[in-house]
């Protein structure tokens, strides 16, 4: 009993650090750009396909290194086009909100089943970044949870140090605080916004290629960990980091011992009404502000 | 739009569509079509209400829907209640969910409306194939396969008359139309222009604007529910296959063809989008491909939908029309 | 050095600017006198890029600006400070002012700035670790226009710079803006009446719905008994 709730307790630990960083990225680009992604879970799917592809078919010299090292531009640009091109066009419009919300949901049909009838409805499996395990004491970790669980943790530092120390990285935040303000002062708003949406692409890309070799690239599943990373921002309150954070272990958990206790069929029933139980006492969020 | 063209537009619309079956009466294909097409016109209309009106981003209408069509499968098959009674009661109990999920929600900024409609959108599918929906006899993954036909005046209208069925659905659309239509150009529908032209006027009326978004949120997903059940004895069964997100992008392609906040521009939409999904069905898999690459390139380059401007384009004609005339 | 051709702004539907014309020449303290809600903001919006759209002719240093992005124009050495102020609330004094320098222009001589800014807001530095949303009107204020400094701009269009101060704060900006000319800088102000800063003005402007109505020196406007009246409020 001990162990199988140590168990459960690592599985969610290492979903929720793939989670936050995911969820960090979604927060990012809310914050910043007032866009809200419904297409978020696709592109963390295609982080998924994009493993695949180099690892299977293509057996990409260099493994894991070469897909993390392609990875960065590959997203990158995905998401700076995708924003020049979908996004950008629909900010002069008054009901611009409802647009983007409307378009990046038929752009998530789009992805979804265009991964289906590219790569065909079956699930792909991707291997392993490492074998192998750790026993401390009785407990038996894989050696793959503990670098997933490192890659994520970092990735999330390493970007919150740049967001705090760059010159860039402070003109991301200011456009966040005042869009008004940052232009005034000569940020180059429209350029900012497409490059925080490709940085969240390259932060869900990367929980994809992370996460999927745990549970699987499944075309459909992407609304799922869309709504997952959508509960955890609006949880930890919409545009802050440090809540995205903390929610995001705090689902993770909350997911892991749900499944483990009730059966996986009450995971979204049960992160529902997480979400509307926090948004009826605290509409901002648990960190956000008002 | 002014309420003569919007009324002209409407009655037009369902004057055309009362005479449909003296043509396709006897093709059940054609008629099915034109059922549809009345049954979404209005899921459609509710939406532009909530969205383009109120100015709530719900994304919870397909959600609602399905609740109206499950409660009434359920109220008939596990409870035996007739499906009349079963379809109004249905549709109360929309109602009152739609109140229920706007409680918590409605004061919220707008994504968080779309967030939370959505989850409840995505939660209704484990929620109905799971023990709990079992529990309350969903069916399950099976759904629910024998909903039984609505019988009136010891009429039977179903699947296996379109014709009848046809008229009654007709008759409940129009009903529901001027309802929505009194909506619109109500006070509500004024006061709602304007609060979403201003949020401090909004933040102003405080209290009332929540209680009034509350009772047009009600208020729509009522009728919402109410056709859903409307569907759930036309089609005679029903499954979470419902819920899958090709449903709701065949809603969502219907209001960006009318337009947000054009009404009747929708309906149109609903016309065009029913038809288009028909033409559609034999691509498979490749369909819902092609919805979604739709929605994009349509929210992209239409500004107030494709009905709008065409609306605009004629009543100008006209007016060049005559001083043409004149000229000749 | 700033040269304005028969600019014209709209905001939507309604016109706000009709056929500005004016220049400000370099080195010189510019005052923009006229009632509220008549475009003077607009006009010094219109020429850092912050207005959608213009039509007409704005010319810095002999270059077009008129429909440049606002990075580029900043670049050029043509700040905006904002009657709202418009600061990055959740940053610190110090985060305000390092991002007044974002601007390519701006960021070799950026310790250097630093430095003037404190010698001329010495309170400011003080409380460099202060959030800045938690300032007084008057104080951020100050930020405001310490951060304008920081972007190391030759032409400083400064908007309503007193609006809404206390009187004590009204002398204090005068000074600093005494100051800001010292350096060489040019400085284009949009205000209602401070009588210390119209001492110092080189030309005055008045704006009266969205055209120029008086155009002349400082003696000229105070000589004449209406403007003074109305405008001048003296």
């Amino acid at each position: 009993m001990f162990l199988e709730i140590v168990d459960v307790f690592i599985s969610g630990l290492i979903n929720g650090s793939v989670y936050a960083l995911m969820a960090v990225g979604l927060t990012l680009v809310y914050g910043v750009t007032k866009a809200f992604n419904f297409a978020y879970g696709s592109f963390y799917n295609l982080g998924g396909y994009f493993a695949w592809l180099l690892l299977i078919p293509l057996t990409v010299v260099g493994g894991y290194y070469s897909v993390f090292f392609l990875a960065v531009p590959f997203f990158f640009i995905v998401g700076y086009l995708l924003e020049k091109v979908l996004i950008a066009p629909l900010r002069k419009y008054d009901d611009w909100e409802m647009k983007v919300m409307m378009l990046t949901l038929g752009l998530s049909l789009f992805m979804d089943f265009g991964y289906q009838s590219v790569f065909g409805p079956r699930i792909k499996s991707l291997p392993s970044i490492i074998d192998g395990t750790v026993e401390i004491g009785k407990v038996v970790l894989f050696q793959q949870d503990i670098v997933i669980f490192i890659l994520s943790v970092s990735g999330m530092l390493c970007f919150g140090w740049v967001l705090n120390n760059t010159r860039t990285g402070m003109a991301v935040q200011a456009v966040a605080q005042n869009p008004a303000g940052a232009q005034i002062v000569g940020i180059p708003k429209d350029f900012i916004f497409a490059a925080t949406f490709a940085i969240s692409t390259i932060m869900v890309g990367f929980g994809g290629i992370l996460l999927c070799q745990k549970n699987f690239v499944d075309p459909m599943g992407s609304t799922d960990i869309m709504i997952k990373a959508w509960v955890i921002t609006a949880f930890g309150g919409m545009g802050s980091i440090r809540g995205s954070l903390y929610a995001a272990f705090i689902l993770g958990m909350l997911e892991a011992f749900v499944g483990w206790y009730f059966g996986m069929i009450h995971v979204q029933i049960a992160t529902l009404t997480l979400l509307l139980v926090t948004l009826a006492i605290r509409p901002q969020g648990l960190m956000g502000r008002e | 739009m002014s309420l003569k063209r919007m009324v002209v537009i409407l009655v037009g619309f369902y004057c055309l569509m009362g005479v449909m079956p003296l043509f396709f009466g006897g093709t059940d294909y054609i008629m099915n079509i034109l059922i549809m097409i009345l049954i979404w016109a209005v899921v459609a209309s509710c939406w532009d209400v909530i969205m383009g009106f109120a100015g709530i981003f719900s994304f919870g209408q397909v959600a609602f829907y399905v609740v109206g069509a499950y409660a009434s499968a359920i109220l008939s098959v596990s409870l035996h209640v007739p499906p009349v009674y079963a379809i109004l009661l249905a549709a109360v109990i929309t109602g009152l969910f739609g109140v229920l999920v706007g409680l918590p929600c409605l004061k919220l900024a707008g994504p968080y409306v779309a967030l939370v409609t959505f989850a409840v959108h995505m939660t209704l599918v484990p929620f109905l194939r799971g023990p709990m929906g079992r529990a309350i006899g969903s069916g399950g993954a099976q759904g629910i396969l024998t909903v039984p036909p609505v019988s009136l005046f010891g009429m039977t209208f179903s699947s296996e008359h379109l014709v009848p069925f046809f008229y009654l659905t007709l008759f409940l659309t129009i009903i529901c139309t001027i309802i929505l239509v009194l909506v619109i150009k109500s006070y509500w529908g004024t006061a709602f222009l304007a609060l979403k032209d201003s949020e401090n006027f909004a933040a102003s009326l405080g209290i009332s604007a929540f209680k009034y978004k509350l009772m047009v949120f009600g208020l729509t997903s009522f009728i919402t529910g109410l056709f859903g059940a409307l569907y759930a004895h036309y089609v005679g069964m029903l499954s979470t296959r419902m819920l899958s997100m090709d449903v709701f992008t065949i809603l969502m392609i219907m209001i960006v063809i009318g337009g947000i906040g054009k009404y009747p521009g929708v309906v149109v939409g609903a016309v065009i989008t029913v038809t288009l999904n028909q033409f559609l069905a034999p691509m498979g898999m490749y369909r819902p491909l092609i919805m979604g690459a739709i929605v994009v390139v349509l929210v992209l380059f239409l500004r107030d939908g494709l009905v709008n401007p065409i609306i605009r384009l004629i009543s100008s004609r006209q007016k060049a029309g005559r001083t043409g005339e004149y000229l000749s | 050095m700033l040269k304005i051709n028969k600019l014209n702004t709209y905001y939507g539907e309604s016109h706000i600017l009709k056929d500005v014309s004016l220049s400000v020449g370099q080195g010189q303290v510019v005052i923009m006198l006229g009632p509220n809600g008549h475009g003077k903001s607009t006009l010094l919006k219109s020429i850092c890029g912050l207005v959608e759209k213009i039509d007409g002719r704005i010319l810095y240093d002999g270059q077009e600006i008129a429909g440049l992005p606002s990075e580029k124009i900043v670049n050029l050495g043509v700040t905006y400070i904002a009657e709202n102020r418009e600061l990055f609330p959740y940053m610190t004094v110090k985060e305000n002012l390092k991002l007044g320098a974002y601007a390519r222009s701006a960021r070799a001589s950026e310790k250097k700035n630093m430095a003037w800014v404190a010698s001329l807001f010495p309170k400011l530095m003080q409380r460099h670790n202060q959030m800045a949303s938690t300032m007084s009107g008057g104080e951020a204020k100050m930020l405001a226009i310490a951060r304008g400094l920081m972007s190391d701009a030759d032409l400083l269009c400064i908007d309503e710079p007193a609006l809404g101060l206390q009187p004590s704060y009204r002398v204090e900006i005068s000074k600093i803006i005494r100051e800001i000319s010292k350096q060489g800088k040019t400085v284009f102000i949009v205000e209602q009446n401070i009588p210390q800063l119209i001492e110092m003005a080189d030309k005055i402007y008045i704006m009266e719905e969205g055209a120029i109505s008086f155009e002349g020196k400082k003696e000229d406007a105070l000589n004449n008994e209406q403007l003074r009246e109305i405008f001048l409020g003296l």
